[in-house]
């Protein structure tokens, strides 16, 4: 099973610089500076900042991984390339079940936030099933109609981050002093719980055989990952100038609550609006996660994508009938996040140096 | 009028023939009572037979008896050489016979029985005027509309492009119809697969009367079950002459007065022909306004439900007393009265259309005003509401193509089921379902989404917005031209800016 896939399928390279923010920017902007913030305080914004540059390293590790060997296109022709086609497929195994669980995270924070915004006494069920159909009808157009949601999503939903105005004019930039107030240890322990805000990155290593022209597409995902960044630090800047330190500690929501006092002649309430209009935010991060890990389990399976995915959303519907309180969502998402910090932070780095390894023993050989 | 002769032969072979012989075909013909058979000059001459329905008494009077009358019997090829009429044919083939017997030729036998036939062409068409067009008006530009005859429709085009690269490929469709159906493309412009594909799926259309072009259109588009249409049709012979020199294909059929063009993208259904006969600024200005206008159609009952139904703190402690005094005596949801304005919205309008003009506008009357105000004065809906529901009705009416109007009218419905289910979250679910139908649909192989997506920059200059002519010289990308450029000559650039007072 090589990969090729047929060049109406494929995507131009200026449409990564969409596909990063596009998977990057999910759920957890609305209310990721309370985390950070904990740790780092008035200084969280470096921790933005800093891991997002590690982010474009990580992703520079991404697209090196790609590109040197003649066949090793995706992250499934890496590993049958270093380690065969067993060792291999368990860790093909371990991507998939790992974009899978991106994916619930990401549907059942949403709805989370659905029900404590919106709908507190929503059929959450229901409400799933209809949202994977959606996902399913997404998939099911191969990955440029996914392509299209995101950057058609991305349109619709940035406007949002214009309101960013509008708490501005309560804002005090003194709370941002004093500056580098906090140790290196508390600055790098914010950036660690900053990872989960910037996973999606490393999908890179599954859609990158269907880009054309691949080599020219490195240059629009960094710049997308530094978009990405740009808002986070943008975000998070504003939040800490909004919010009292003691306050922000308190604030589940903080970019929720901010759209709250946003004030038009004819509309009050906005985060109403804010929260629907998300919705073209989010779903392009679970249609690229579940694709992902549908792609995946057919270059492993052998299967049909379409069964395979089925069989995906069945799994998402299953664990969101289990994470039904708050508790437990909370639980998920600390472990996830755990999970996707050593899978991009060590594994990626590791699996970088092993296959330079290999390559330098496998030069000498020949 | 006629072009394109030589491609006539060709698609004989599509033509079917139900007769065995020549004796059974003539049987069939005199059964029917408009055939004539009789001899010419004496009961020794030629025998001459067409279907005096289809054939011009006149030319055959003139052209043909006249010089049969005045000489001895001659063989057929040498009366071939006599009558002064184009495009005759000896010929005993069957299929030929038949095509052009029913066509309106006069067929003419050296004696009875004689299965070798001169077939003669005398048409007699029945052609309405040309006249201004109806659906498309525009205040300036022409007012010539496309007629029923395929053959007055080409001569217009024709007339407008006179370039050799104008291409016209003509086939057959309809078992029984038979009908005539022309590709109008431009040779050296357009993308040869786009014709590839038009033709292939003109030729897989099976059925046995194809009476007007929307039928085509149903059978070739990409998608046939989706609501949104794909191909545009047009009755001005001016708009299918500047989109085919953009590189798109035209087609048209013997009987339409209409023209189908493709491949086409969304927004090309939001924009007027008149739109290139203003200014661009105000252009741009007009089709802005019309798409705000289907935004607000599709969307403004759906957002009154699911406000009122949800999230009654959106609306501003100023406004909710107006609302308040409007809806408090409603006994119903306002899903229900959302669900009957928009019902008897849609029943006037069907009825408007289907009653004759001067009736209609009576209509109109009756149910805008008498209906709307006795509803509201009952107490059964709110005037916030009829006053949404009427302003969303008059917005549809500013969409230019008949078609999308249609798939504009009904969009709503899913619209306001589901802002009854999840409020405004409802409203979005519903966008992303329609997000993922379109994404996935392509008129005639070229995306559909067009310039959103795939997002092609030089494609805004003739979509959202309305550029300049002279910002227009390159063709729209989507449709993938062999000649990109539409200005060949770079205007001369001022090198020197002129500066105040110079």
């Amino acid at each position: 099973m090589e990969v090729k896939p047929n060049e109406t399928k494929q995507i131009s390279p200026f449409f990564v610089f969409f596909l990063m923010p596009g998977m990057q920017i999910g759920v957890g902007i609305l209310g990721f500076e309370r985390i950070i913030a904990k740790e780092s305080g008035q200084d969280a914004w470096i921790s933005v900042l800093i891991s997002g540059l590690i982010i474009n390293v990580l992703l520079w590790m991404c697209f090196k991984l790609l590109g040197r060997g003649p066949q090793t296109l995706d992250l499934v022709a890496i590993h049958k390339d270093l380690f065969g086609k067993w060792v291999g497929n368990a860790f093909n195994i371990l991507f998939i079940l790992y974009f899978i669980m991106i994916s619930i995270i990401l549907i059942r924070t949403y709805l989370e936030v659905i029900q404590v915004w919106m709908f507190p006494g929503v059929n959450v069920l229901m409400l799933i099933t209809i949202i994977l159909i959606l996902v399913y009808r997404f998939v099911e157009g191969g990955f440029r109609v996914i392509t299209g949601f995101c950057i058609i999503g991305l349109m619709i939903g940035s406007p949002l981050f214009l309101l960013n105005y509008f708490p501005l004019k309560y804002a005090h930039f003194e709370n941002l002093g004093p500056f580098l107030d906090h140790s290196f240890l508390e600055i790098m322990k914010a950036c660690k719980k900053m990872t989960l805000n910037y996973l999606g990155f490393e999908l890179i290593l599954i859609y990158y055989p269907f880009i054309k022209n691949r080599e020219k597409s490195q240059k629009w995902a960094h710049l997308g990952a530094l978009f990405t960044m740009v808002i986070y630090v943008v975000s998070i800047l504003v939040s800490l100038a909004y919010y009292h330190q003691d306050q922000l500690k308190d604030v589940i929501w903080a970019t929720l609550t901010l759209w709250k006092i946003v004030d038009l002649p004819f509309i009050e309430r906005f985060e109403y609006i804010g929260i629907s209009v998300w919705l073209f935010m989010v779903l392009p991060n679970v249609c690229l996660g579940v694709w992902a890990a549908s792609r995946t389990a057919k270059r492993v399976f052998g299967y049909r994508q379409k069964k395979m995915l089925v069989l995906i959303l069945i799994i998402i519907l299953v664990s969101c009938i289990f994470l039904d309180n708050r508790y437990r969502i909370d639980k998920f998402n600390t472990i996830s996040s755990q999970i996707g910090f050593y899978i991009v932070y060590l594994y990626l780095p590791l699996l970088f140096i092993w296959q330079s390894i290999v390559y330098k023993f496998r030069g000498h050989k020949s | 009028m006629r072009f394109f002769k030589g491609k006539r032969e060709m698609d004989s072979a599509s033509f079917q023939v139900t007769s065995k012989d020549f004796q059974e075909l003539l049987k069939k013909f005199k059964t029917s009572d408009d055939f004539l058979t009789f001899q010419f000059p004496n009961d020794d001459g030629y025998i001459i037979s067409y279907f005096n329905s289809l054939v011009s008494v006149q030319q055959l009077h003139e052209q043909v008896l006249a010089v049969m009358s005045n000489q001895p019997k001659k063989v057929l090829k040498q009366l071939k050489g006599d009558i002064p009429m184009e495009d005759m044919k000896l010929t005993a083939d069957l299929k030929d016979i038949q095509r052009l017997v029913l066509e309106g030729s006069i067929m003419i036998q050296y004696k009875q029985d004689d299965e070798m036939c001169l077939l003669i062409p005398c048409v007699h068409s029945v052609k309405r005027q040309i006249s201004t067009p109806e659906s498309e008006y525009t205040v300036v530009g022409s007012k010539e509309a496309f007629v029923e005859s395929l053959d007055s429709n080409l001569n217009l085009i024709r007339n407008r492009l006179p370039t050799p690269e104008l291409q016209s490929k003509e086939f057959r469709v309809g078992s029984i119809s038979q009908t005539r159906i022309a590709v109008l493309y431009i040779d050296g412009v357009v993308n040869q697969q786009i014709i590839k594909t038009v033709i292939q799926r003109i030729e897989d259309i099976e059925y046995d009367t194809i009476v007007d072009i929307s039928f085509v259109s149903q059978m070739i588009t990409d998608n046939r079950n989706s609501m949104f249409p794909q191909l545009i049709d047009t009755e001005r012979p001016d708009h299918l002459a500047s989109v085919l020199s953009e590189g798109k294909i035209g087609i048209m059929l013997d009987g339409s007065p209409h023209a189908l063009v493709g491949p086409n993208t969304i927004i090309s259904f939001f924009s007027s022909f008149e739109d290139y006969f203003q200014i661009w600024n105000l252009g741009t200005s007009f089709r802005l306004i019309r798409l705000f206008a289907v935004l607000f159609s599709v969307l403004s009952s759906p957002l009154y439900v699911a406000v009122l139904t949800y999230h009654y703190q959106v609306i501003p402690t100023d406004l909710l007393p107006i609302l308040i005094s409007s809806r408090g005596v409603i006994p119903f949801p306002p899903i229900l009265e959302a669900i009957v304005l928009e019902g008897t919205i849609e029943l006037l309008r069907e009825a408007a259309v289907r009653l004759p003009a001067k009736v209609g506008s009576t209509i109109g009357i009756v149910g805008g005003i008498v209906i709307g105000s006795a509803a509201v004065e009952a107490g059964f809906v709110s005037n916030v509401l009829l006053m949404l529901v009427a302003l969303a009705a008059l917005a549809s009416f500013t969409v230019p193509i008949y078609q999308i109007s249609n798939t504009i009218r009904l969009i709503r419905f899913p619209f306001l089921i589901a802002a009854q289910l999840y409020g405004l979250f409802g409203i979005a679910l519903c966008s992303a379902f329609i997000l993922s139908h379109l994404l996935k649909l392509t008129s005639l192989g070229s995306p559909y989404l067009d310039p959103l997506y795939p997002l092609r920059i030089h494609d805004f200059k003739d979509s959202l917005i309305r550029l300049p002519f002279s910002k227009q010289k390159k063709r729209p990308q989507f449709l993938r031209t062999e000649n990109p450029l539409r200005i060949r000559k770079e205007a001369e650039k001022r090198n020197t800016r002129n500066d105040i007072d110079e």
